[in-house]
């Protein structure tokens, strides 16, 4: 048995070890998703739609002949860019929102960049939507009348590379937003210099040492196995949305809006979701309208189902950073300058979020302490496949960087990284060192040997004549407590006490993996405690079905893990307040005179008398009490906690390959929701992480633009028999607002798993990869050998 | 299937069902979308279509083979166990929904691999009641968790041989 967690206060359900609520539902093979619902045996009648897909990076659709096409028996309904349904849809952007709350069109998050067109005739990467959409009596018959499509194309000049694409002369990719590739400066993300604090030229020329620094992130994508899947049907007035959308609320708006359909008209349903990690931003995709559109064309329900190669679909904001950092004798840091070319791909959606916003936040926190501070970002357009949400958004890439920089200015000094992380680092409420972070790298530090492994570069013991092993870590601060999701707005929980004193539980959040519904019902629990109830008592729902009307608190940010607990517990207490308004005539006192304590109530003066709470509530009218309760995140600027991992690598020197031996991942939680399910995100993480690190990657041909390896055999993501071994490390040192002051944890252990990987390599051979995936051909570079 | 009589017969999870050619399927069907499509068996999902993931993962006579992999008419003739044909008291369900002790984590997250990974857990543990961690980790290696719980999956694969053999070793 492992080292268990150690929590600061003893709770009741809160912060234990036990199965996921829905762990036998999902074993057995019973758990629904959205292409297990939407089967030709549960909607008679269905028809399924396929999308034309430019075969090129960069080209237009000139022509289209449907007439082969029409003409193929079981073919019902065809789509077409130049239909006045289609081309009358507003030009839009998948990103409305980065995930958190719910957004209009006309408030969209990056409305500066609405660069997509529903089903246009215009091309911007090899895999883009084009042209015609077609729906058929099945998947085969889908495919085969967009193969009898004519299609004439005009094939235009591409361009793949940012710094090619900044060139005059290069290829535009939307030249009516920008007449250069670079993207304009925005509302949300900044000009160019996006953060600029004190004075950074003067203070790095002040500085006893400067250290540069170069590190590129490549795009890895999110590869949820739940493949992107609708059905919609688009019935009289109405239409239903069934889908594997994370966002029911936002799917509904961006519905409800592009379609001109009033709100209640749209409904919006996701089952168990297979997987999120980002994915899509937040659904804001035209598959769902020219779906909704072939229905209401057709009369019947239509499904639109993604191939595992259509699922390639968007990908993490590649980005090459630099920095220079100035540093004093005494390891005082003094003055740091990050600039950031990011490479957006064929649409803006959230790069501006990864490439500035997210950032931004660091600059509050980690380095609060450092005076001279400038932040300098690019996004350029290319013809590649769209940059987007994934797990970490910014922060993973931003870390890569930030990590070297730590792990460059610690040698150039002679000096440990952790203590030169624990003497810069924290946030701006609070003196330096910072608890949390203090406490995070000692625990890593402790659990990996970082003392007795820890060598000079390259300078560690050989095993079997070539093999060299090497420690690093990376850290970083975490951006998801409760006064960082203020924008999300009201957070919605309804409480139902039947009259046997079991529970309905209205918290809806699509259940992506994550574990916060098993927080939920936990949080239920313990809010209710002074019921005496158990977790089977309470019922809570898999499916979010905006028709419920409450709002679907989104799976973003690892946030819901608490969000609606501490809601919870505020309803408790008024669903308290209820029984005692009940019990007080039945028991002829005055309900502030009475308390109720493991399921009995009874009078506070211990004058006797008394009843069980269900006794009372079986024995009145049977309606069932029901609170509902709305309110915003706290605001109250608690600072944010730190998390950190540190790796052990073997590198073969002869072969360049590089093996993993041991990851150790630790997260402040503020208050571990669920001790099994942030276990689970820690450890799981890692398949993101070190995905990331050594094998994942998406690659192009450069002759003709179009991606090669839409596929997982050779897209490799790792398996169980790549996986190291993790050994998860849960604290609770810092606290936010509120009965938990918990901060999310999904997002923040795969940030810093790149970075400790490399720079583990680097302690183990003393020379640098600082592209990732860390590939054998880039480890053999490194060492001078390729 | 006879020649030329167009008549698939397959024993699904203990019955024999009959299909015919044309009407139920095509020679280019899939046992996958037959099981899920044509006989609504969802637990099995088509995630990659192709053979990298083993979501598909079903027991064709005692050995696991992907669904997506194999042609209906392939399957003519043949024993296919899925996971809606394991009992209640299942020991590799048991262990993979249970799995929960300090330090891996749960088995499962999203769950959409998870029953590709109980069928190959149950045929890994035909072959091999008592392995080692590193014959788990080999064995399973062909099946894909995005959410990354191979951590937990081992140790669930662990306690499952376990209760099989607490149970006398029944299957």
């Amino acid at each position: 048995m492992r080292e268990p967690f150690l929590p600061r206060a003893e709770r009741a359900f809160i912060g234990q070890y036990r199965p996921k609520i829905d762990g036998r539902e999902k074993a057995s093979g019973q758990a629904r998703y959205a292409d297990d619902l939407a089967l030709a045996r549960r909607f008679p009648g269905m028809l399924y739609a396929k999308v034309l897909r430019s075969p090129y990076a960069h080209a237009r659709v000139l022509k289209l002949d449907l007439s082969e096409a029409e003409a193929l028996p079981g073919v019902v309904a065809f789509l077409r860019y130049d239909d006045p349904e289609v081309a009358a849809l507003k030009k839009t952007n998948a990103g409305w929102t980065d995930g958190v709350d719910t957004v209009s069109y006309r408030k969209m998050m990056w409305g500066t960049f609405r660069d997509r067109c529903v089903l246009g005739n215009y091309a911007c990467w090899a895999g883009d939507e084009v042209g015609v959409a077609v729906a058929a009596e099945s998947e085969l018959l889908a495919e085969e009348a967009l193969a009898l499509v004519k299609v004439e194309w005009e094939v235009l000049p591409f361009v793949l590379d940012p710094l090619e694409a900044m060139r005059p002369g290069a290829p535009l990719v939307h030249p009516d937003i920008s007449a250069d590739n670079v993207f304009p400066p925005d509302p949300f993300g900044g000009g160019d210099v996006f953060v600029d604090k004190g004075d950074v030229e003067s203070g790095l020329a002040a500085a006893d040492f400067v250290v540069e620094g170069r590190a590129v992130y490549h795009n890895a994508t999110q590869n949820s196995l739940d493949n992107w899947c609708c059905l919609v049907e688009w019935a009289g007035d109405a239409l239903t949305v069934w889908s594997n959308s994370y966002a029911t609320d936002q799917t509904r708006m961006h519905v409800s809006q592009m379609l001109g359909l009033p709100i209640h008209k749209v409904r919006a349903v996701s089952p168990y979701v297979g997987g999120q990690f980002g994915r899509g931003d937040t659904g804001d995709q035209p598959f769902f309208l020219f779906t909704a559109l072939l229905s209401k064309k057709s009369g019947k329900p239509v499904k639109f189902r993604h191939t595992r190669r259509e699922s390639f679909h968007d990908s993490r904001q590649p980005a090459v950073y630099t920095a220079r950092v100035g540093v004093m004798k005494d390891g005082t840091m003094t003055s740091m300058h990050f600039k950031s070319l990011g490479n957006a791909g064929a649409y803006a959606d959230h790069t501006m979020f990864a490439l500035k916003y997210a950032p931004k936040e660091i600059t509050e926190v980690a380095l609060a302490h450092v005076p001279d501070v400038r932040f300098e970002s690019f996004g350029v357009y290319t013809n590649k496949i769209p940059a987007c949400m994934m797990r970490g958004v910014g922060n993973s890439q931003f870390n890569l960087i930030f990590g070297l920089m730590i792990d460059l200015v610690a040698e150039r000094l002679g000096v440990d990284p952790l203590e030169l992380c624990v003497k810069n680092f924290g946030h701006e409420w609070e003196s330096l060192p910072d608890k949390s972070l203090e406490r995070v790298l000692e625990e890593g530090s402790r659990r990996i040997g970082w003392k007795e492994k820890r060598h000079l570069p390259g300078q560690g013991p050989l095993f079997e004549g070539t093999r060299r092993r090497g420690v690093g870590f990376s850290c970083h601060p975490a951006w998801h407590a409760e006064w960082q999701e203020v924008r999300r707005g009201k957070v919605q929980v309804g409480i139902t006490l039947n009259p046997d004193c079991t529970v309905m539980l209205n918290a809806p959040s699509v259940e992506t993996g994550n574990g916060s519904n098993t927080c939920n019902v936990l949080g239920c629990a313990e809010a209710l405690s002074f019921l005496g109830i158990a977790v089977e008592d309470i019922h809570w729902s898999s499916i979010v079905d905006s028709d419920r009307g409450t709002k679907d608190c989104v799976q973003t940010d690892s946030a819901v893990s608490y969000l609606q607990s501490e809601v919870m517990a505020l309803a408790a207490q008024e669903l308290k307040d209820k029984i005692r308004e009940i019990a007080g005539p039945v028991l002829g006192r005055r309900p502030e005179e009475l308390e109720i304590v493991k399921g009995r109530v009874f009078p506070r003066d211990d004058s006797g008398g008394g009843m069980g709470v269900r006794e009372l509530l079986s024995s009145g009218d049977l309606a069932p009490i029901t609170v509902f309760m709305s309110r915003p995140p706290l605001a109250e600027k608690t600072g944010v906690p730190y998390f950190a991992n540190f790796a052990e690598v073997e590198v073969d020197t002869g072969t360049g390959r590089v093996q993993v031996l041991a990851l150790v991942v630790v997260n402040d939680c503020g208050t571990v929701m669920y001790a099994s399910g942030a276990e689970a995100q820690q450890v799981g993480g890692q398949c993101i992480g070190l995905g990331e690190a050594l094998t994942e990657e998406i690659v192009y041909d450069p002759a003709t633009g179009v991606p090669l390896n839409f596929n997982w055999v050779d897209y490799h993501i790792p398996t169980m028999a790549d996986m190291p071994d993790i050994e998860p490390v849960l604290l609770e040192v810092w606290k936010g607002g509120g009965e938990y002051g918990a901060c999310g944890i999904g997002e923040g252990t795969v940030t810093c798993t790149p970075r400790a990987i490399l720079n583990a390599i680097y302690n183990a051979i003393g020379a640098r990869v600082d592209e990732i995936p860390a590939t054998a051909d880039k480890v053999l570079r490194a060492l001078g050998k390729a | 299937m006879g020649a030329g009589s167009g008549r698939v017969s397959i024993r699904v999870n203990g019955a024999w069902r009959e299909f015919e050619l044309g009407r139920d399927l095509t020679p280019s069907t899939t046992l996958a979308q037959l099981l899920r499509e044509g006989l609504g068996l969802t637990g099995l999902k088509t995630a990659c279509d192709e053979g990298a993931c083993g979501a598909c993962t079903v027991i064709r006579d005692g050995k696991a083979v992907l669904s997506c992999m194999v042609l209906a008419v392939e399957a003519d003739g043949h024993d296919i166990l899925t996971i809606e044909g394991l009992g209640e008291d299942d020991p590799v369900v048991e262990a993979f929904a249970e799995q929960s002790e300090p330090g891996y984590g749960t088995a499962l997250q999203c769950g959409y691999c998870t029953p590709g990974f109980v069928m190959a857990a149950r045929a890994f543990l035909n072959e091999n009641p008592s392995p080692s961690l590193a014959d788990i980790k080999e064995g399973l290696s062909g099946n894909i968790c995005r959410c990354g719980c191979y951590a937990a999956i081992a140790m669930a694969v662990l306690h499952a041989a376990q209760k099989i053999a607490a149970r006398g070793g029944a299957r």
